[in-house]
């Protein structure tokens, strides 16, 4: 029992990493509150939805990434930067627009119906770990998370490019100062971010029904590892959806009444031990 | 000799505070040149039409062959203009050798190199995998130097590179700013510092209530007769 719970705690942990390290990074380059994140992740599962149907849940969790990821690019440039100037506020009121746009959106081209996708045939199988039957699929899960967070890690640390965003998400102008157009650093910080927020949620659709409002819960547990991390901090934010995950996990068994609102309570604890954040500096 | 960047009538604006007023500059290849004025007078605002930080309403600005009233933070590094900003914008959460990277960005190839710059300023070598704002003052000016020259500039512009420093570091600087002009990079110096001005530049443009009001020839013996455009 015990071992199930840590279990599922570890895959909705690393589900939300996956969502949370793309609003942060949004966060931290554009410094956009982003409201649609959840429901990118949520077009993200049903793009893959109708790709599992026509090619097969591979491509799907392939492709799906990558068409998410030429939407944030687009974003970035037709939202993000024309409204660059403007006061944050404002910034957020028209993410939330683009949230409510997208959800009618999906309801037009895919129903309001609950839609499922397959389990991969290759990963339908439990095998047992630590006496649990433990299903393949969740594990492969933990490992896309875990992989993730590695490459994300890797591009940040080692690449020219990472190199650029890293400065960009502490300042700006000299950055640019520099010769480095930070315009097309922020695009495909957008792009990727987005396409993180669409990877889980084709991930995470086997594991549910498709639902247009699948992105509300999401959302909130995302902001809420984003806070308790440090604000554009993604070494916080994996800390924070791993703790995340578990309170979640045990708190739906053995605190059913308040586990709408554990994740807040958790993030008012950690915000008076440490008010800026696990970690308080940025990507 | 050719012109690498020039002012033209330049009017700058911060919102509606109109700051520059008709500036004209010209820059000479190979030159070293210093622009001084006192506090306030517009030599930032000077830099900051060059990035498109300040707007310009009237007036253009050429880049060797370019010309354009409009200019992205990003593109003089592209023309082979290189900043080393006021206050030294050592980038926190970079390395110091990160810094130093970060000054490549244009991929311009030319002599300087991370060991290159490593040979002029060898404290940065030491120090390369610390965090660049835990330098001091002096060695933070050596890191902004150094990441300038990492982007191969035909024009290094320096913003007051002396503010706060020691006497000592400051005739270490203008000793090495001087032969950075030696190898060829032109340099515009803005400063306060008639001493380092004396060391380090051949020609001097006199900025008040931004416009140029004076020109001339750096007379090292005579450097007094410069004060009236510095003292307040
Ligand atoms: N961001 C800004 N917004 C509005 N006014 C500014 C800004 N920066 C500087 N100023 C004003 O512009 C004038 C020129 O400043 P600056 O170019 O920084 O002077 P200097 O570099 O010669 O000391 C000053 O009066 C200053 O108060
Ligand atoms: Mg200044």
């Amino acid at each position: 029992m015990l071992g199930i719970s840590i279990f599922n705690g570890l895959v909705y942990g690393s589900l939300l990493i996956i969502c949370a390290s793309g609003l942060a990074m949004i966060y931290g380059l554009r410094r956009v509150v982003n409201f649609a994140h959840g429901a990118l992740y949520m077009l993200g599962a049903y793009i893959g939805y109708t790709l599992s149907l026509y090619l097969n849940i591979w491509f799907a969790l392939l492709l799906a990434p990558l068409a998410m990821g030429m939407i944030g690019v687009l974003l970035d440039k037709a939202v993000f930067r024309p409204l660059q100037e403007r006061d944050p506020l404002s910034v957020l009121l028209v993410t939330f627009g683009l949230l409510l746009v997208i959800e009618d959106l999906v309801r037009a081209f895919w129903g309001r119906g609950s839609l499922s996708i397959e389990v991969p045939a290759l990963l339908a199988d439990s095998i047992e770990l630590f006496g649990n039957p433990t299903p393949l699929y969740r594990l492969a899960v933990i490992g896309l998370g875990v992989g993730s967070m590695v490459l994300i890690w890797a591009w940040l640390r080692f690449s020219r490019t990472g190199l650029y965003v890293r400065a960009a998400s502490t300042d700006p102008l000299t950055t640019a100062m520099m010769g480095v157009n930070t315009e097309r650093v922020n695009a495909l910080v957008v792009g990727v971010g987005t396409a993180l927020a669409g990877l889980a949620g084709v991930a995470a659709a086997p594991m549910l029904s498709l639902a247009p409002s699948m992105g509300a819960d999401v959302l909130v547990d995302s902001f809420v590892v984003v806070v308790i991390g440090g604000l554009g901090s993604l070494g916080g934010a994996l800390i924070s959806a791993i703790l995340l995950g578990q309170v979640q996990s045990f708190g739906t068994i053995y605190l059913p009444g308040l586990s709408a609102v554990l994740p807040f309570l958790m993030m008012i604890a950690i915000l008076i031990w440490r008010p800026s954040g696990l970690a308080g500096n940025r990507v | 000799m050719n012109t690498l960047l020039s002012f033209d009538k330049v009017n700058a604006y911060y919102g509606n505070a109109h700051i520059l007023h008709d500036f004209s500059i010209d820059v000479k290849e190979g030159e070293s040149l210093a622009l001084i004025g006192r506090n306030g007078v517009g030599k930032t605002t000077f830099v900051n039409a060059l990035l498109g930080q300040a707007k310009v309403r009237s007036g253009s600005i050429r880049l060797g062959r370019k010309e354009s009233a409009r200019w992205h933070p990003y593109m003089p590094a592209k023309e082979g203009v290189m900043v080393v900003p006021q206050g030294r914008c050592i980038i926190a959460n970079l390395s110091v050798e990160e810094n130093l990277l970060l000054g490549a960005a244009t991929g311009r190839k030319g002599y300087w190199t991370v060991p290159k710059i490593y040979g002029l300023f060898p404290i940065l070598r030491e120090r390369a995998h610390t965090p660049g704002t835990a330098l001091s003052g002096g060695q933070q000016q050596m890191l902004a130097i150094g990441r300038a020259l990492m982007g191969n500039p035909t024009l290094m512009i320096l913003d007051e590179p002396t503010e706060g420093l020691a006497p000592v570091i400051v005739d270490q600087l203008g000793d090495i700013i001087r032969q950075v002009n030696e190898q060829g990079t032109t340099i515009l110096l803005i400063e306060q510092n008639l001493h380092l001005v004396a060391r380090v530049s051949r020609r001097y443009l006199a900025v008040e209530k931004g416009s140029v009001i004076a020109e001339g020839i750096v007379d090292p013996e005579q450097i007094e007769q410069l004060q009236q455009f510095v003292v307040v």
